[in-house]
């Protein structure tokens, strides 16, 4: 019995080539990409998982009201990690981290070379006992307990060391630390959060010798004693730091997270050094897309099946009288179907293994396919075999098994409303959704598209920042500033501590010491060119003095208009205030607002100010004309003139800003190429019902053939249906879109609007290429020779 | 003279060896004739019946259809030419089951693009004259076999064709559904003028015609 099922199933498929080929094809491709992101969500998932300890690593949080509600920064203040090992019970170690310059780039020296390194940290030496990372040279234990030392991953030793062991040797850190290399750990896996080439004994600077209760840059680890309750940890938390710290002085609170929700549920948190940042949203995203796609497959399945129930009815009916029950019916059917899906999960996981390339390259990602042949995967490969197969299974199964043998076998045309009903809603379902995607993808790229040429409020074009972290001294950077503006192509140069587009130093804005009220505010410390550079607008006053007294204790500040504001003045009348930002600063210009952080947040306050606190890392260069490469050598070599034993390093500020939209960008690219293989599959369905309801008509396309119909009109009539559908799916998807898209739009403080025309144009799509889709197969029809057709019975 | 077919020749390709479905056919038709084509079956009167309705090609020979030679038409022409001029009676009807008797009716006009008005005056002389006017909302599976061949007939005639092709128009009837059809066909011939070429099996019904062409294997006898 089981043997003739499957007979008379791989017969059906090698009968009807187009309906497997269309079934099979849709289905694979839905497999392969729900394969695809099962293994991406698995990566996702696996994050941080490796450690040891990983259950009870915990990172603290610093919560505070900034401009926008409350605020979650994963940095906190230096005091934190040492204070809290020794007060908190519950804490077994706790490790601060810093990465070099508070997020920047450090300038190495390492045997008479030059090298940028942008991912050294400055970490305590508990990082290496709450983290067990294996080392190949030296040993973990008391790798980074002395001043001065540091440990390098294989790949970053290798890069810098060669073949010689680098084990004693030393290297200069931004010409300010020599530091000695103590070992060599294994590169971090891609699943870790943790991702240093470097980890230098942060006791060796100033930061870490002597801490404070501010400067919240500091991203914290701790190893908690098994079994330990969080909350109680949290109190414990707050009863130090009321130890520390005034009641009313506290702008903060903690909490903390677990290690292995570090990856996936920080998206909204500001300050973290990682770079391997997951977000659940996407993951979720992803989810939803990928299981949309195998039920538009499914659907394809279902649609196809119960098409050609006329054709499969007087089988069933046969079947039926020589005895078969509805029961053997069924499974027969599923067997069809458990065929086809096993056919497609074949050919899904051999195009999964191709396009995991193409998949890696869209998202960034590097994701391999070895999983594929892990055990647990193929358990749950046949999990999804079964789902699959059932869903896609159901309708037809049922619905076939369900005729009655009599009314099969006597009449030529079983058709009842309901199945076309169901058939038709699943069109209209698939539509919907395709509608939907095109859309979301279309709002994307508006949306981006408005980022790229939104007004900044400054001009990041023809801007570029010059690294001088590793250049020491006041007058080299005056003598680097002068030889920079003897070039013929710059315009104006400015040093500044940052620039829009990344994090400069968070402190609050208030009228006064005793104010207590404040706002947070970006300030950066640059000086008089920075308007001119960054072509800021100008509302009052003028910009900071050109020269400052070495010890010349007033600090001069240019605010922008939003801060201003908040302090209730008009830019004139601010002039020549003095304010508050941890000291007192005098008002001596201000400009107006500008986007310094991305479109997602509304603009805040921000300072440019001249106070020695931060240092200056960053030289500021606009030239008129765009740059080439031969600027760049010019840049390049007056550089290499002022400081020839620091390396060059640059960015253009317009790309800077570009990267403050990866997500978005990747996101939009996903959803692209998931949208297309989703409007593809629902297609192929399309193709697949309008073959056979061509098929079906085939006998009254006879009739109206005979009787004089033109090929354009039976064209035109059997597409006429189709379009039916694809304007109802137009209907239900809009508001759904409409709802969708305004979600995410909010996600911007600066946001395009909807508009109709991307509902008008996704709905041209969708009826282009349903038409498209049905005119091969109307056409067909339209052409077929009538005499076939109406051949008497 | 309505149509001649001279040394008509059709074949398939059958493994290498031509199967002849109509071999050296020669026939003229002149108008007002009422013909009838027996044989066997398999003997190629249906083939013969499409070839002269234009609906099927054939592969040597002439055919003349009121002084056109078809063979050289273009496919457009040609279905211009029966459009206007043919009109086909089938054994299993082929009405179209969603629409209604009317709309069944009305549809050979829509093709001639004839206008609205017109059509409804067409349609409705027609539901007149076959006495079907109480049906005329019904679909064609509430009514009998009869009742829908009689239709098909007046579907056929609606367009006022100069020849109706039936290819065995009774054969889905009984006796008496059959007779009332073959005496509306001896109408329309005798009264109306209206050539006609029917396929039948039954003596009886040939006996309605006014020439009986006899065919086996493809060639006339």
């Amino acid at each position: 019995m089981f043997k003739n099922h499957l007979k008379i199933a791989w017969r059906n498929l090698k009968v009807n080539r187009l309906f497997s080929v269309v079934n099979i094809l849709g289905l694979s491709i839905g497999l392969a990409v729900t394969l695809i992101l099962f293994i991406f969500i698995r990566h996702e998932q696996s994050f941080d998982t490796m450690y040891t300890n990983a259950d009870n690593i915990q990172r603290v949080l610093l919560h505070t009201d900034g401009d926008n509600g409350q605020e979650i920064w994963a940095t906190v203040p230096p005091s934190l990690g040492p204070t809290m090992m020794i007060d908190v019970a519950n804490v077994e170690y706790a490790a601060r981290t810093l990465k070099n310059d508070f997020g920047g780039t450090a300038s190495l020296r390492v045997l008479q070379q030059n090298f940028t390194e942008n991912n050294l940290f400055w970490v305590d030496a508990e990082l290496l006992h709450i983290f067990d990372i294996p080392f190949i040279k030296g040993q973990a234990k008391g790798a980074l307990d002395r001043p001065n030392t540091a440990v390098l991953s294989e790949t970053t030793a290798k890069k810098y060391f060669g073949t010689t062991d680098p084990i004693g040797k030393t290297f200069t850190v931004d010409g300010r630390y020599e530091l000695e290399v103590t070992g060599v750990y294994k590169d971090f896996a891609k699943n870790s959060t943790l991702d240093c080439n470097i980890m230098a004994s942060g006791i060796t600077t100033g930061f870490f010798k002597n801490p404070s209760w501010n400067n919240a840059s500091f991203e914290t680890y701790c190893l908690l004693k098994p079994n330990t309750d969080l909350a109680s940890t949290e109190l414990q938390l707050q009863e130090m730091l009321n130890k520390n710290m005034e009641k009313e002085n506290q702008w903060y609170t903690f909490s903390l997270q677990p290690m292995k929700d570090v990856h996936l549920y920080s998206s909204g948190y500001d300050n973290a050094y990682a770079s391997r940042i997951g977000d659940i949203k996407e993951v979720r995203n992803l989810i939803y897309l990928a299981l949309l796609i195998l039920l538009i497959a499914c659907i394809n399945y279902m649609n196809l099946t119960t098409a050609r129930s006329q054709k499969r009815a007087k089988e069933v009916g046969i079947s039926k009288t020589l005895g078969s029950s509805s029961s053997s019916l069924v499974l027969r059917f599923y067997m069809e179907t458990g065929l086809v899906t096993l056919i497609s999960l074949v050919i899904g996981a051999l195009l999964t293994s191709a396009a995991m390339p193409i998949f890696n390259a869209i998202t960034g990602q590097d994701l391999s396919t070895d999983l594929l042949l892990n055990f647990e995967f193929l358990i749950s490969l046949l999990a999804i075999w079964l789902v699959v197969t059932l869903i896609s299974g159901l309708y037809p199964a049922l619905y076939l098994s369900q005729f009655k043998p009599v009314i099969v076998l006597k009449s030529s045309i079983v058709q009842s409303k309901g199945n076309i009903f169901i058939r038709k809603g699943l069109v209209v379902f698939q539509f919907a959704a395709s509608v939907v995607l095109i859309v979301g993808v279309l709002m994307i790229s508006e949306q981006m598209d408005f980022i790229r040429n939104q007004k900044l409020g400054f001009d990041a074009e023809n801007v570029v920042a010059i690294s001088i972290n590793g250049i020491k001294g006041t007058e080299k950077k005056d003598a680097l500033v002068s030889e920079l503006k003897g070039l013929g192509n710059v315009s104006s140069v400015s040093l500044a501590q940052g620039f829009p587009g990344m994090e400069v130093s968070g402190r609050s804005l208030s009228r006064n010491d005793d104010d207590k009220e404040s706002l947070n505010i970006q300030t950066n410390v640059t000086d008089a060119s920075v308007i001119d550079v960054l072509q800021l607008k100008l509302l009052a006053g003028r910009s900071l003095p050109i020269f400052k007294q070495e010890k010349d204790t007033l600090v001069e500040v240019v605010l922008n208009k939003k801060a201003v504001d908040y302090l209730g003045y008009t830019p004139e009348e601010a002039i020549g205030k003095t304010i508050f930002i941890s000291v007192p600063n005098t008002i001596v210009g201000v400009v107006d607002d500008f986007n310094f952080a991305s479109l997602h947040e509304p603009i805040g306050a921000y300072a440019f100010h001249n106070n020695t606190g931060e240092r200056k890392s960053f030289a500021l260069v606009r030239y008129k004309i765009a740059a080439n490469s031969t600027t760049i050598d010019q840049l390049e070599t007056v550089f290499k003139n002022v400081a020839p034993n620091t390396a060059f390093e640059y960015s253009f500020l317009d790309n800077n800003l570009e990267k403050l939209y990866v997500r978005e960008r990747r996101a939009a690219k996903v959803g692209f190429v998931f949208s297309m293989l989703a409007i593809f599959i629902a297609c192929l369905g399309l193709f697949g019902l309008a073959a056979f309801m061509g098929e079906q008509r085939k006998k009254e396309i006879g009739i109206r053939k005979v009787l004089g119909a033109s090929i354009m009109g039976i064209t035109q009539m059997l597409s006429k249906d189709f379009v039916k559908l694809v304007f109802i799916a137009m209907l239900i998807a809009f508001p759904v879109a409409y709802w969708l898209m305004d979600k995410w739009l909010s996600n911007f403080a600066f946001h395009v609007d909807m508009s109709y025309s991307v509902f008008i144009i996704a709905g041209i799509s969708a009826l282009v290429i349903a038409l498209f889709t049905i005119s091969f197969q109307s056409v067909k029809a339209a052409l077929s020779n009538p005499i076939k057709s109406l051949r008497a019975e | 003279m309505l149509l001649q077919l001279r040394n008509v020749f059709k074949w398939v390709q059958q493994g290498g060896q031509r199967i002849f479905l109509l071999k050296d056919i020669n026939l003229e038709v002149a108008e007002g004739e009422f013909i009838s084509i027996m044989g066997p079956s398999g003997s190629g009167k249906s083939t013969l019946l499409n070839v002269i309705g234009m609906l099927d090609t054939f592969d040597e020979g002439e055919y003349d259809f009121l002084s056109e030679s078809v063979h050289t038409l273009k496919e457009k022409y040609r279905s211009n030419l029966y459009k206007e001029y043919i009109g086909f009676v089938f054994q299993s009807y082929h009405l179209l089951d969603d629409l209604t008797v009317e709309e069944n009716l009305e549809m050979p006009l829509l093709y001639k693009k004839i206008k609205g008005s017109e059509r409804k005056a067409l349609v409705a002389d027609m539901l007149d004259r076959f006495n079907i006017v109480g049906k005329k909302d019904l679909f064609p599976t509430q009514l009998s076999g009869g009742q829908q061949q009689l239709v098909g007939v007046a579907r056929a005639l609606i367009g006022k064709p100069k020849l109706i092709l039936a290819d065995e128009p009774t054969g889905n009837l009984n006796s008496q559904q059959s007779e009332e059809i073959m005496q509306l066909f001896k109408k329309l011939n005798e009264e109306e003028g209206v050539t006609i070429i029917q396929v039948t099996h039954s003596e009886k019904n040939a006996e309605y015609g006014s020439r009986i062409i006899n065919l086996l294997d493809g060639r006339k006898i």
